[in-house]
């Protein structure tokens, strides 16, 4: 059949066939870069370097050739397994790709625009107003992965309308340290990242902001937003590559001023602290009320990139930790971002075994998401479901049922999937996630250490962001991610980083705030702390059953 | 069951206080301290190692055994010294310039320990003359370069250039890290590449044959 028609390309996705014709030349580049010129990006959170399991595609018959070993693949209907960064499409072979759901990055994210604004603010917008006939203003939260846009009345402080989507950035690689790294190796990257995220990214949800509200683009007055360091150095075009190495020196951490011509006003990029404590947690510090807290008290903020402040006195003292990409289901087997179709909370009744499952949208089961993980974790060791160290305990009554083979390695079935693959998590999944609480918890730990302090010492634990909204709070504690803490400790803050770029932009003296604390906030690198390894290593255990654990529902 | 054997098996669960305990009290007991390292730390070692290899063991098991190993290494380190034993080989290792992350290096520095290596640690954001330097002072036999972030591979490439150039000839360099593909490995010009601690060790015995 492949010699009829000898260069017929087959892509399925969404239940839809599409065929590409392919030139010499495209022939040549990677399979995902192909694709996504097709309007059909992958997750290739890894940048393209063939490290994450994120652009797996099928190759069900027809042949690919491996790049960096010029290895040919053939399938002949039996699928293989390729990452589609690895594989160049070959010379004039056909090939029938299924890209499975999970592989791409089209689907809707799942965005926080909720939060609290706990600190008193005047109504004395960032810019002034004259001449501009009921202006209005936009607030955004520049995240790696996701960003989020609140679109205010300046006159009353009104929320008209949200608008979220992935940062374009995604397209061209995952984390900050690959994008850092894109623009270290290759000087048309930084324009291309800029764009991605300025022209592509924030101009697009401004324009749907507006639209929904029924506001015309010319009563736009003025943007805030608050990002990583990276982040904001990319939306200024400033490059970002002296933050992928020690000292890690920004190129600039102060209140800095874009016009672009495709935003319509002026953006200003709140003050960040450091190169891994940026404008996203000052603006957090203040707009959680932490600043303001007696304390002791802490701002913990759950991602790739953990952040953690606390405040102690007077002082303010913050570290990153390096959690990586666990929690937003990355490397793991079945693992996806929260959004429809991931499992997202689940519960264990035992008498008998039996896994109950939550997933978002209704929808039938495509992936399991962070706070379903973290839920397993906890009510996993409280049950004895797993052991302390993360493995399926066998003398489980009913386990037996639940367990199955994935790559040879043993699985726990959480729901039967599309299609005839069941949704599972492995010892191998349980692993990583153990080392990503690890990191945040011992991050925790090494802050507390340095004032001498306790998880019983703090009054209030602020946890910001979405993983923070959507994960249930008692299994954060159950599992050790939020290492000895009760309950009553913990107060919900969402997108704090949204809600510190909205409380500027309608009272500019809360920039001064925010300048103030970016300043006053001393930070710590980890892993030149004497006691962070030991407690990374001490974490790297469930916690063995205690009361606390009893109360989980 | 033998007291070594209950070494092992303390190091390989990664129950540190059980290994230190078992160690003072082999020492106590006068044994011979060479024995005490090559019937149960090593062993303990070798087989974490091993499972790791099957996947029946993950990085954290890998972590909590090579702690034990360390704190039970610094009970036994002395008396090793006193009775004037000396490994046979000696490593450098360090994590590159510009890269502060130490987990992964902390780990394979006690797969090396734990196969009877002398292993000199540089420990983090070390310049490639430190390396060179150390190196010739201790002659050593390998040299392992560790990175975290993909930032800091180019600074593995120029300190496996700084080796060459500084005519170490009969050292070997070896690299690894998370980001480390064993095409970069030689296409820097590495000697050895391990995917993981376990590796490490088999890869730094193969250099030394």
């Amino acid at each position: 059949m492949s010699r009829a028609i000898p260069d017929e390309i087959q892509i399925y996705a969404d239940g839809q066939m599409r065929l590409l014709k392919l030139s010499a030349e495209q022939r040549r580049q990677r399979v995902h870069a192909t694709l996504y010129a097709h309007q059909l990006p992958l997750n290739t959170r890894c940048g393209g370097k063939g490290v994450c399991d994120g652009c797996m595609v099928q190759l069900v018959r027809g042949e690919l050739i491996h790049a960096p070993r010029g290895r040919r693949a053939v399938a002949n209907g039996a699928p293989i397994t390729v990452r589609a960064c690895e594989y160049t499409w070959g010379d004039g072979s056909a090939a029938e790709i299924h890209i499975p759901d999970r592989s791409r990055t089209a689907y809707q994210p799942q965005v926080l625009t909720d939060f609290h604004i706990r600190v008193p603010y005047a109504h004395q917008p960032l810019c002034d107003l004259d001449g501009i006939d009921q202006p209005v203003g936009a607030a955004i939260d520049v995240g790696t992965t996701t960003v989020a846009l609140l679109l205010v009345d300046l006159r009353d402080g009104r929320i008209l309308s949200r608008a979220s989507a992935f940062n374009r950035q995604m397209d061209l690689g995952d984390d900050v340290v690959t994008r850092i790294n894109l623009c270290r190796s290759d000087a048309s990257m930084l324009p291309r990242l800029h764009e991605a995220v300025l022209r592509d990214t924030i101009a697009v949800l401004i324009r749907e902001a507006l639209e929904k509200a029924g506001v015309s683009a010319d009563r736009l007055a003025c943007i805030t937003a608050a990002g990583n360091t990276t982040m904001q150095h990319l939306l200024a075009g400033v490059d970002p590559s002296p933050l992928g190495v020690h000292p890690f020196t920004p190129q600039f951490l102060d209140h800095h001023v874009i016009q672009a011509d495709g935003l319509g006003a002026p953006l200003h990029l709140l003050p960040g602290t450091a190169a891994y404590v940026g404008a996203d947690v000052t603006a957090g510090v203040v707009s959680s009320g932490l600043v303001y807290d007696d304390g002791p008290s802490l701002l913990v903020d759950v991602g790739t990139n953990g952040e953690i402040v606390l405040k102690h006195g007077d002082h303010l003292l913050a570290c990153a930790t390096a959690a990586g990409p666990a929690f937003e289901g990355a490397g793991l087997t079945h693992g996806i971002r929260a959004g429809d179709g991931a499992i997202s909370h689940l519960q264990i009744h035992t008498n008998p075994l039996r896994i109950e499952i939550e997933v978002i949208g209704n929808a039938k089961p495509l992936g399991i998401c962070g706070s379903a993980y973290v839920d397993l974790l906890a009510k996993g060791v409280a049950t004895g479901l797993l052991d302390a160290t993360g493995r399926f305990n066998r003398q489980c009554p009913g386990i037996e049922r639940l367990l199955c083979q994935i790559n040879g390695q043993p699985a726990l079935r959480l729901a039967r999937g599309r299609g005839s693959e069941p949704i599972c998590v492995t010892e191998y999944d349980l692993s990583r996630l153990l080392q990503a609480k690890a990191a945040i918890a011992a991050g925790i730990l090494t802050l507390l250490d340095r004032a001498k302090l306790t998880p019983a010492d703090i009054r209030t634990v602020y946890l910001a962001g979405g993983f923070g909204m959507h994960m249930k709070t008692a299994s954060a504690i159950g599992c050790g991610l939020l290492p000895g803490f009760r309950l009553e400790q913990i107060e919900l803050v969402g997108n704090t980083s949204l809600a510190g770029a909205l409380a500027t932009l309608l009272d500019r003296t809360i920039l001064h705030e925010i300048t103030r604390v970016s300043r006053r906030i001393e930070t710590i690198e980890l892993n030149l702390e004497p006691t962070f390894e030991d407690h990374y290593i001490d974490q790297l255990l469930l916690p063995s059953f205690t009361a606390e654990d009893a109360e989980m529902k | 069951m033998s007291q070594m054997q209950a070494l092992c098996d303390a190091i390989q669960t990664g129950n540190r206080n059980e290994a230190k305990r078992l160690t003072q009290e082999a020492i106590d007991a006068g044994l011979n301290p060479q024995d005490i390292l090559d019937k149960g730390l090593v062993p303990g070692m070798y087989a974490i190692g091993e499972k790791f290899k099957r996947n029946e063991a993950f990085v954290p098991e890998m972590l909590i055994a090579a702690r034990a190993m360390k704190e039970a290494m610094a009970i036994l380190e002395p008396h090793l010294v006193k009775a004037g034993i000396q490994p046979k080989y000696r490593v450098v290792i360090g994590t590159v310039q510009g890269d502060l992350h130490d987990i992964g290096k902390n780990l394979v520095a006690m797969m090396w320990k734990g196969a009877n290596f002398g292993v000199i640690d540089l420990g983090t954001n070390v310049p490639p003359d430190k390396f060179v330097a150390a190196a010739r002072e201790h002659d050593a036999h390998i040299i392992g370069l560790s990175a975290l972030l993909t930032t800091t591979m180019p600074a593995m490439k120029e300190t496996v250039a700084k080796v060459r150039a500084a005519g170490l000839d009969k050292v070997k360099v070896m690299v690894g890290g998370a980001p480390i593909t064993r095409e970069f490995a030689d296409e820097i010009g590495a000697d050895g590449f391990a995917p993981d601690a376990a590796t490490a060790v088999d890869v730094a015995l193969r250099l030394v044959a």
